[in-house]
């Protein structure tokens, strides 16, 4: 008895371990009376329902029907009742008798309004739902191979536009919802589990059971302080209550990825042809040159691997998923990578009737190699010139320097570990309250490492050129960054008779501290990895300037932290199921504001008529839902450096004085702050109209939005008379600006026989228009922005303007003669055959005056469509997504200080009067590189962004090899896109909402096309 | 039950502490390893790091007329350099006179001269109130002032009268001064620290490269020589040679060189250490000028002119000190020059334009890029006082008394070989008037003098005519658009531009 006892205990000890362990649900439950097995199948299309929730009614005990809508369950006792539940179903009750095989068929709900949608600090029903909310589920999650969540929702929400505008493995995607609304950073924010982050690459999309993307001010107002970008919400996976059988899934792909398009340039003939025609005599035989395809060089095809293993499941009082991911992806261009590792574990424990407690926590190790940038390198360097000499050497490339010696010697890392984890105990108490407090960390610690090797490129000559590194330099940093949130919320929800209140009071504090430090050392002892440390030899003393070793890095060692404060309230009210009315109130204070402006206050007020519950609609049959809603509100940002308040003394200044020279200290004013920065505020109204039609196979989503941003934190250029510097700016609150425009999602889905298929398409209107800028603030009316590589501006927002629009001249033809050229104002070094600029403001001259709008980086119109079939365990899906209304300026044609290949348009040029009339003669630089629109092109497109075939097997075939399900699937990414732009890709965006649309050489998005495989045992 | 009993008044407990305490400072973060600017400078320690911090700026890249030498490009001593191409649209119009307001490097020029202004103004602004030894204090203050008037002389010879800024918060709006209205702050300024800086020797030698005395008189006499007021040009250049403070380097090449760095002949020098960028210490001067290609020392920016190589006289010594040719050997280093650069470059009808050659001034003995970062820019010299003064004295009609200082640059150039540059003897000021030009032209060449000697002789118009100076308009340089721009009208655009 007594070694029985001990033993008792022990297995409570250990089953309490592992509980806490995450490993619960291997623990088998104790024996139980009886097993009933059964199916669940739909009354409408009688076919089977995987995935349906059965509950022995009262207790926690449960279980999921499987991929064949079959589910066996054990019961206590004879008077037990079965709830058998599934989504967009009315859940039903049964009674067991003395049934061992219970078979269910479930009736459709009238409407699939009932869905639940998580907003901030709660789930709420769609049916209940004042706001805008537009939402993903895990199936669309994973349908893209892509290392950031995000990118699945480019094309599949309206009001969302996400733009990849970047193949470098492990870049994220720039993601605007409803317009650029600032002039800082426009980004949404994003809430996983309930920590707020600004970035979600770490996740593994697996992971993901949802993502919300809270777009109106109603739905975005409980992050009041942050949400005027627009908030997106991800939820990831857990087991479900009563899933006592443990569900494992095993999602595996492998995929080629190619450089989807090759730019258009000249060949070794065709270029030495032109150049001949600048340089008479540079080529002496132009069929005898050599014709390097630099391109072709750089890029190749390269894999992309994705692996994920999970378990999820529940006890009695607990549920579970964990999950490790695997991520790798090769660039098309040599020394560059990333791979990531993931691993998840969910856990909720039901520790009493009344305590919750939980935790969700990711673990993610990265690594990243980045190629220095060849892709311009390639674009600009002449195709007359080969890549190696005879001898092997890496033969020197004028200007640009060869991009391949360049890639040879590079080798730049950041390798990192970031941690994302949340727990939190939730206390239900007098039947309508309940009180959660969350503690949260979000942790990145990176590591970064250059090392360059000695080299030098030797002109063809034996001379050395201009590539060269001396000495080998390495370069070391290490950052971390942890942020803690804490937030603690009190709800109270009852239901009266035909009234509904959910209200919520919260209070929550977070606090950001960040640092970084970097050394940079040369002459390192040996080339190889295994000598990239640094020693006081490698470092620079500047007393001791033994060996010329140089230098520090600007940023020895800088720190940086800031915290806010927020009271949050929420109250919604529902009557009678038709009548919903919500109030939102949000206080926040930042630390990155002076005291008088620390706090501010964000309201939101919304208003929904469910129409078709009132007893008039009951006659429409055709129209099963029908809602319209309202919302206005009041949302913050305080987007910037934690220091821009302070007017900074520059301390790192070093003088040289005294015989040959030594350092001596110096401190003065740097860039002066602004002590008067307060929070940025944005106005959204929102109407919108929510329809179902025919029992729900036609639905649709309409709204209408109107947001203003007021006080916009921007950087100004100040008059160099403030003696910031040049190219320096200060933040102001100084501008406004206006979002609006109709956003609409319609889906059909029906089916044919066994044929089911559904067509959705979605499509939002932005326009972008500036009200204010400067102003009795600011000093700048006229945002200037857009550097190109050579630091000419080309970008202005002014009043009446997209933000961010195109600044030069506007061109209308070429000159074709001497007699036009005279007979036109012009600048003094345009010729015979260039391009003729606009005398805008018609004072005979041409001069920088002349310059104006020149298009808009901002498209007008972004949609997307989604169809898919299923027939026979074959299914097939495809998304379509583009975007009008936008421009591309083409940065790295128009900037040339050397002679570099051209596109293949300068094959059409202007060879004499009459020849052309949009492209100028020829030329390697001067007048015609002038900003104007020659080099503005249409941004506008249409990409079949992805592709998927699958099948999966039949369930008697896999369960025989004791599988629920096998599904295999090839898909393809980016197969195809219908663009007149001639760069590599027409997505080209920027974090700088001022300098976006700029395309100055990127490393160009991949075609994926990939194989995988699905199991869920 | 227990527990739950706990946790419902744990939180809540912990909440209200939390909530009633520590929210305002919660929401207090100091900055990290930043002063601001209120808090400095306040310490006598304060006053040294802002003083220090003023000369800085004449290091900085950007300092040297935006970043390339366009001065001596935009003359008749030098051209764009190195291979045809590089930086062909942005040094390139420099040139030819085909620049615009929005050329390259304009604007940055015009806000490095702020920065600088800055950071004199708060020396001059809060030294003043800081408790110190008051010589210390005066020295601090003038040696800002002396840096304020340097800026200021900068702007108004490139841009005429520029809005004037004397304390560290000027107002948002700022018209531009006239031209005299600067002038008068120069001298003002010059002449405070002419006034109360130590002569050259009363410094530490690891003091040198601090504004002197001499350096304010010495810069007196050339703005005074700009204003063509001769009268105080002479009384300041004199009292530089009276003060028995400087002397000529006995060899040419050293005026310029390592051997000469904070020696006798160096008036005011930029300090620099062989570092490979200018926050370490390095100035970008002598990178962007260095030999290109093999060996390896710059950029090969500010090529000497057929024309300047043709016009020194006979077996002067100071050609080789101004220019180096292809197949030179220069302390051991043989120069082979850069591959893409055309050796010789010929025009359609066969006339050399150009030989592929480099600026020697900047040359620094070593070993790679980083050594010509060490280069001690001057931007006044011993020699520059002695024709200073030649010139004064002969525009108030004292050629003879012009004679010894003209002559002693021209002795210490033949270094010994009396076969070579005799002594000039003329005494119509007029003819001297022209050999003095011609001598500065040969003794300060390639040190980005020539362009504004031109201008303010009035010569302009004629030598530069052929390469596109326009009289009336190429005189000061055009405002950047981008200021223009910010200023929203207030600022004006130059004439004719």
């Amino acid at each position: 008895m007594k070694q029985s006892y001990v033993h008792g205990k022990f297995i409570r000890f250990i089953r309490t371990v592992l509980i806490f362990l995450f490993f619960g649900a291997i623990l088998a439950s104790h024996a139980q009376v009886r097993t009933i097995t059964g199916t669940v199948t739909a009354s409408d299309t009688k076919e089977s329902l995987p995935g349906a929730t059965i509950l022995v009614k009262g207790t926690a005990t449960g279980s999921v029907t499987d991929i064949d809508g079959r589910y066996t369950i054990k019961v206590p006792n004879e008077k037990a009742v079965l709830v058998i539940s599934y989504i967009g179903y009315t859940p039903q009750e049964v009674e067991i008798g003395k049934n061992s095989v219970v078979d269910v068929v479930l009736v459709m709900k009238k409407t699939t309004l009932d869905e639940v949608v998580v907003i901030g600090y709660g789930t709420v029903r769609k049916s209940d739902l004042s706001g805008s909310v537009g939402s993903v589920k895990s199936e669309d999650i994973t349908k893209i191979t892509a290392l950031n969540p995000v990118q699945s929702l480019q094309g599949i929400v309206a009001g969302v536009q996400v733009t990849s505008s970047s193949g470098t493995p492990g870049e994220s995607p720039i993601v605007r919802i409803r317009g650029v609304g600032t002039f800082n950073s426009s980004d949404p924010i994003y809430v996983v589990d309930g920590i707020i982050m600004d970035n979600i690459a770490y996740l593994n999309c697996g992971d993901i059971t949802s993502m919300e993307v809270l777009k109106d001010a109603s739905s975005t107002a409980m992050y009041g302080s942050r949400g005027a970008n627009g908030v997106i919400m991800v939820t990831t996976k857990q087991g479900k209550v009563g899933q006592e059988k443990t569900a494992y899934s095993f999602t595996g792909e492998v995929g080629m990825q190619n450089l989807a398009k090759k730019i258009n340039l000249l060949n070794g003939h065709d270029f030495a042809m032109i150049s001949n025609e600048i340089n008479p005599g540079s080529y002496n035989n132009i069929d005898a040159v050599p014709s390097t395809d630099w391109q072709k060089l750089i890029f190749r095809t390269a894999p992309i691997y994705n692996f994920q293993l999970s378990a999820s499941g529940a006890t009695k009082k607990s549920q579970f998923y964990i999950s490790g991911g695997y991520f790798k992806q090769e660039g098309i261009i040599e020394k560059s990578k990333y791979e990531r590792i993931t691993l998840q574990m969910n856990n909720t424990y039901q520790v009493s009737p009344f305590v919750k407690i939980g935790n969700t926590l990711t673990f993610s190790p990265y690594t990243q190699q980045i190629a220095p940038d060849v892709t311009y390198a390639a674009y600009r360097a002449k195709p007359t010139l080969v890549p190696y000499y005879s001898d092997g050497s890496f033969a020197s490339v004028p200007g640009v320097g060869n991009p391949l010696a360049n890639l040879a010697y590079s080798n730049n890392f950041n390798k990192g570990l970031k941690a994302v984890g949340n727990l939190y105990a939730e206390i239900s108490f007098l039947k309508a309250f309940a009180l959660k407090s969350g503690f949260g960390v979000d942790a990145d610690y990176n590591k970064s490492e250059n090392f360059t090797p000695a080299f030098t490129v030797y002109n063809s000559d034996g001379t050395i050129s201009q590539q060269q590194n001396l000495l080998s330099t390495l370069s070391k940093g290490t950052s971390e960054d942890l942020t803690w949130l804490w937030e603690n919320t009190l709800t109270f929800q009852k239901e009266l008779g035909k009234h509904s209140i959910n209200a919520l009071a919260g209070y929550t504090m977070q606090n950001t501290s960040s640092s970084a430090m970097g050394l940079l050392g040369s002459n390192i002892l040996r080339d190889n990895a295994n000598f990239w440390y640094i020693n006081p030899n490698n470092i620079y003393d500047p007393n001791n300037n033994v060996n010329n070793i140089n230098s520090f890095y600007d940023n020895v060692n800088i720190s940086m932290n800031y915290s806010m404060i927020s009271y949050l309230f929420r109250v919604n009210y529902v009557f009678n199921k038709r009548y919903i009315l919500t109030a939102t109130f949000r206080s926040d204070g930042s630390s990155k504001f002076s005291e008088n402006n620390r706090f501010a206050s964000f309201p939101s007020f919304a208003a929904a008529w469910n129409v078709s519950q009132e007893n008039f609609m009951k006659n429409l049959k055709f129209i099963n839902k029908l809602k319209v809603r309202a919302s206005w509100g009041k949302l913050g940002n305080d987007k910037i450096p934690y220091n821009s308040r302070y007017a900074e003394v520059a301390s790192n200044i070093i003088t040289i004085f005294g015989g040959n020279g030594s350092p001596n200290s110096g401190a003065s004013f740097g860039i002066n702050g602004n002590p008067n920065l307060k929070w940025e505020v944005t106005t959204q109204t929102d109407i919108g109209l929510e329809a179902g039609l025919f029992n729900d196979r036609l639905t649709g989503e309409f709204d209408y939005y109107h947001k203003t941003t007021d006080d916009i934190l921007i950087l100004l250029s100040t008059p160099g008379y403030y003696g910031n510097g040049p190219d320096q700016k200060v933040w102001y609150n100084a501008a406004s600006a206006l979002n609006r425009g109709f956003e609409f999602t319609l889906t059909w889905r029906d089916k044919i026989g066994k044929l089911k298929y559904n067509v959705s398409v979605n499509g939002t209107t932005i326009h972008n228009e500036v009200l204010k800028i400067g102003g009795a603030s600011g000093v700048d009316s006229v945002l200037v922005g857009g550097y190109l590589g050579n630091g000419i501006p080309v970008t202005r927002s002014k009043v009446g303007l997209p933000i961010g629009a195109f600044y030069g001249y506007q061109t209308n033809g070429i000159f074709q003669t001497q007699a036009e050229l005279n007979a036109y104002p012009h600048m003094s070094q345009a010729g015979v055959g260039d391009l003729r600029f606009v005398d805008v403001n018609g004072d005979g001259i041409i001069d920088g005056r002349d310059r104006t709008y020149i298009g808009s980086p901002i498209p007008t119109f972004i949609f997307g469509c989604n169809v898919g079939f299923e027939f026979k365990g074959i299914d097939f899906s495809f998304n379509i997504q583009g975007q009008t209304g936008n421009k591309i300026f083409n940065a790295k044609q128009a900037v040339r200080p050397d002679p570099y290949n051209f596109e293949s348009s300068v094959l059409n040029r202007w060879t004499g009067p009459g020849t052309s009339t949009t492209e100028p003669r020829a030329s390697f630089g001067g007048y015609n590189y002038t900003p104007s629109d020659h080099f503005i092109q249409d941004g506008s497109f249409i990409r079949l962004r992805n592709i998927i075939v699958g099948y999966t097997l039949p369930a008697n075939w896999s369960r025989k090899i004791t599988m629920q399900s096998i599904r295999l699937y090839v898909k393809a990414d980016n197969l195809y896109t219908l663009t007149r732009y001639t760069g590599y890709s027409p997505e080209i965006a920027s974090g700088d909402v001022i300098g976006s649309g700029i395309d100055g050489g990127i490393y160009p998005i991949t075609a994926v096309f990939s194989f995988g495989v699905n199991l869920n045992f | 039950m227990k527990v739950n009993i706990k946790l419902i008044f744990i939180i809540p407990a912990i909440l209200t502490l939390v909530v009633f305490s520590g929210c305002s400072k919660f929401l207090q973060k100091d900055l990290q390893n930043e002063l601001t600017q209120q808090s400095f400078p306040t310490t006598a320690a304060d006053a040294l790091l802002a003083t220090n911090a003023t000369y800085e700026i004449l290091r900085d890249w950007y300092y040297n007329s935006g970043g390339y030498p366009i001065l001596d490009i935009m003359s008749d001593d030098a051209r764009k350099g190195s291979n045809p191409d590089d930086q062909l649209s942005t040094v390139g119009p420099y040139d030819n006179f085909t620049f615009s307001p929005t050329q390259d490097g304009l604007d940055r020029w015009w806000n490095t001269l702020y920065v600088g202004v800055k950071r004199a103004n708060v020396v001059i602004q809060f030294v003043p109130a800081i408790t110190m030894d008051p010589a210390r204090r005066t020295r601090y203050v003038a040696e800002a002032k002396f840096i304020r008037g340097l800026l200021y002389f900068d702007f108004v010879r490139a841009w005429g009268g520029v809005p004037l800024v004397t304390n560290v918060n000027p107002p948002q709006h700022l018209a531009r001064a006239t031209k005299d209205q600067v002038y008068a702050l120069i001298l003002e300024d010059l002449q405070f620290a002419a006034d109360n800086l130590p002569l050259r020797s009363e410094y530490a030698a690891n003091d040198l490269g601090r504004a002197t005395k001499g350096a304010a008189q010495s810069l007196l006499a050339r703005v005074y020589l700009f204003m063509h007021d001769y009268v105080n040009a002479e009384k300041y250049a004199m009292d530089v040679i009276h003060s028995n403070q400087y002397g000529l380097e006995p060899v040419y090449i050293d005026a310029n060189g390592v051997n000469g760095n904070n020696g006798k002949e160096s008036v005011l020098e930029v300090g620099a250490i062989q570092v490979e960028n200018t926050e370490g210490g390095g100035a970008q001067y002598g990178n962007v000028q260095g030999v290109r290609g093999t060996p390896n020392r710059g950029w090969g920016f500010n090529r000497p002119t057929v024309d300047l190589r043709n016009s020194f006289e006979t077996g002067d010594p100071r050609y080789k000190g101004t220019v180096i040719n292809l197949g030179d050997t220069i302390d051991g280093v043989p120069i082979v020059g850069d591959g893409p650069t055309p050796d010789v470059t010929k025009d359609p009808q066969g006339n050399i334009i150009e030989i592929e050659c480099y600026n020697r001034k900047v040359w620094v003995p070593g070993n790679n890029v980083a050594t010509q970062f060490g280069f001690h820019r001057r931007l006044i010299r011993y020699a520059d006082v002695l024709l200073m003064a030649a010139e004064a004295l002969n525009e108030n009609s004292k050629p003879a008394d012009a004679l010894p200082y003209l002559n002693q640059v021209r002795e210490r150039a033949r270094q010994g070989n009396n076969a070579i540059l005799p002594d000039i003897t003329t005494t119509i000021q007029s003819d001297l008037r022209d050999l003095i030009m011609v001598e500065r032209r040969h003794e300060l060449g390639m040190e980005g003098w020539r362009f504004w000697d031109l201008v303010r002789t009035g010569k302009a118009p004629a030598v530069l005519g052929p390469l596109g100076f326009v009289a009336g308009k190429h005189e000061l340089l055009p405002v950047p658009q981008s200021e223009i721009d910010i200023s929203q009208g207030t600022l004006v655009q130059n004439p004719n531009w």
